[in-house]
């Protein structure tokens, strides 16, 4: 059995996750706005083509809620998500500052969960090192990559917000 | 030129002494072989050197003392008596003041809406001199001992005491330890550490608060009832945050009634009991709940008018 976690950190995280879930939807609202990208759906197969992945939370599921899995997921999620954030960097000027603080969000949120891992001594000795990031070769790419990644990235968040009720 | 002045320490501690020598090169032509080198300081009266002597290659040169410097900004001039006159070889300037004091009451706070963690400080007594200052800062950890990565320097802007380190530097959810250093000629200072995760010290605005108009048919025709409802101010919206209302109706000298733990936001609220006057004003505010943080200013009066 694994240790409870502290009420603070679970407090400071589902308020991270509405913080990054908020500016996500900004952004999402942005690209749907700016560049009629409005649905993500119909961005599947260009998602395959580049490559743009699912970071797995099955350690978070209701079912099989494993909380030093979940965590460690949790944390090689955002770091897969900040990654593919940064990988988007200069998709408009006009975007540019949400996308860098949703990025710098996910990435504080990574560590919120790092920090918690090593107090539980869970933590693997090094961080995960980055996995390769899609090459974007247009601006509809970098865009439509974007509304891929980010509405990927808020359902990520929500089963986390999900995982995170469960675990306090 | 014939003359140079020498000072040494450019600098002092108001009140303290200055050392300074001229000396006049042997080329000087226009010059008498031995012209007696005088003193001016500011425009007090011309004095001599307490000095003067040759040095090996010729040159003359005098020493003088000034016992206690009050000025915190002066001239120091070197002259040499020219016919019935007087003529100035060279000019120094005089610097006195203090070394800066620690700067005090350090405190911060993030702002949603820039997403930067503004810092302000009391800068301490006037030091008479250019004293720079400058918020430096390192990541840390639950209890602040822990020494992580040191943040870049924020400088103030000129005669501001107060800096805004910006987003990029900042680890949300996690302790920093910032501080203020100050330094000036006559030394440096810091100010006591503060230990804070810019999260738990949000500057919360108040939420928004609006009157309901209730239509007739719903109104229960119960006399001293209104309907209000509010949002949270919306850049803060991700935080969950208690709030109180309170309400006095317009009358001089009235108290206010407070109303507590309320949520952030709320689509209909009544209030009843208001018998008192015609007009009540109503206001509220807000502060992050279950995690640490500061109540939001009062929201601006609201006037509304209870049911008769």
């Amino acid at each position: 059995p694994s240790l409870p976690l502290p009420r603070s950190f679970l407090l400071k995280s589902l308020e991270q996750v509405r913080k990054i879930q908020a500016s996500g939807s900004v952004l999402l609202e942005q690209l749907c706005a700016t560049y009629k990208l409005c649905h993500p759906e119909e961005l599947v197969l260009l998602g395959h083509s580049l490559g743009i992945p699912k970071a797995p939370l099955s350690g978070c599921s209701s079912q099989a809620l494993q909380q030093t899995q979940c965590l460690s997921q949790l944390h090689s999620g955002l770091c897969l998500y900040q990654g593919l954030l940064q990988a988007l960097a200069g998709i408009s000027p006009a975007l540019a500052p949400t996308l860098d603080l949703l990025q710098l969000d996910v990435a504080n949120f990574a560590t919120t969960i790092w920090q918690q891992m090593e107090n539980l001594g869970v933590a693997p000795p090094v961080q995960p090192t980055q996995s390769a990031m899609p090459a974007f070769t247009s601006a509809f790419q970098r865009r439509a990559g974007g509304v891929l990644a980010i509405s990927y990235l808020q359902s990520f968040l929500e089963t986390a917000r999900l995982a995170l009720h469960h675990l306090a | 030129s014939c003359g140079h002045i020498k000072i040494s320490p450019p600098v002092v501690r108001l009140g303290d002494p200055v050392l300074a020598s001229c000396t006049i090169s042997p080329n000087c032509s226009k010059l008498d072989q031995q012209p007696k080198i005088l003193w001016r300081l500011q425009d007090e009266p011309i004095q001599p050197g307490d000095r003067q002597h040759h040095l090996p290659d010729g040159t003359q040169e005098s020493l003088i003392t000034l016992p206690h410097l009050n000025y915190t900004q002066a001239f120091l001039f070197c002259l040499v008596p020219w016919d019935d006159s007087f003529q100035l070889l060279d000019q120094a300037e005089l610097l006195a003041g203090y070394p800066p004091a620690s700067p005090s009451n350090l405190s911060c706070l993030m702002h949603l809406t820039t997403n930067s963690l503004v810092c302000q400080w009391e800068p301490g007594p006037e030091t008479h001199l250019p004293t720079s200052f400058v918020l430096k800062g390192f990541r840390s950890r639950a209890d602040c001992q822990y020494q992580g990565d040191t943040i870049p320097d924020c400088v103030p802007k000129k005669r501001q005491n107060n800096c805004s380190i910006p987003r990029k530097n900042l680890l949300l959810y996690q302790n920093m330890v910032v501080w203020v250093q100050a330094k000036n000629m006559l030394g440096s200072s810091v100010s006591p550490k503060l230990c804070l995760d810019p999260m738990d010290v949000v500057k919360l605005e108040p939420p928004m608060l609006q009157a309901l108009d209730i239509g007739p048919d719903v109104v229960s025709h119960q006399p001293g009832c209104l309907w209000l409802s509010w949002k949270p101010w919306k850049p803060s919206e991700f935080m969950e945050q208690e709030c109180e209302l309170r309400y006095q109706p317009q009358l001089k000298g009235a108290n206010w009634t407070l109303v507590s733990h309320l949520p952030s936001s709320k689509d209909q609220f009544e209030l009843c009991g208001l018998h008192q006057a015609p007009v009540y004003t109503l206001q509220m505010r807000c502060i992050r709940s279950s995690l640490p943080g500061f109540w939001s200013p009062w929201s601006p009066g609201l006037q509304l008018r209870p049911t008769m």
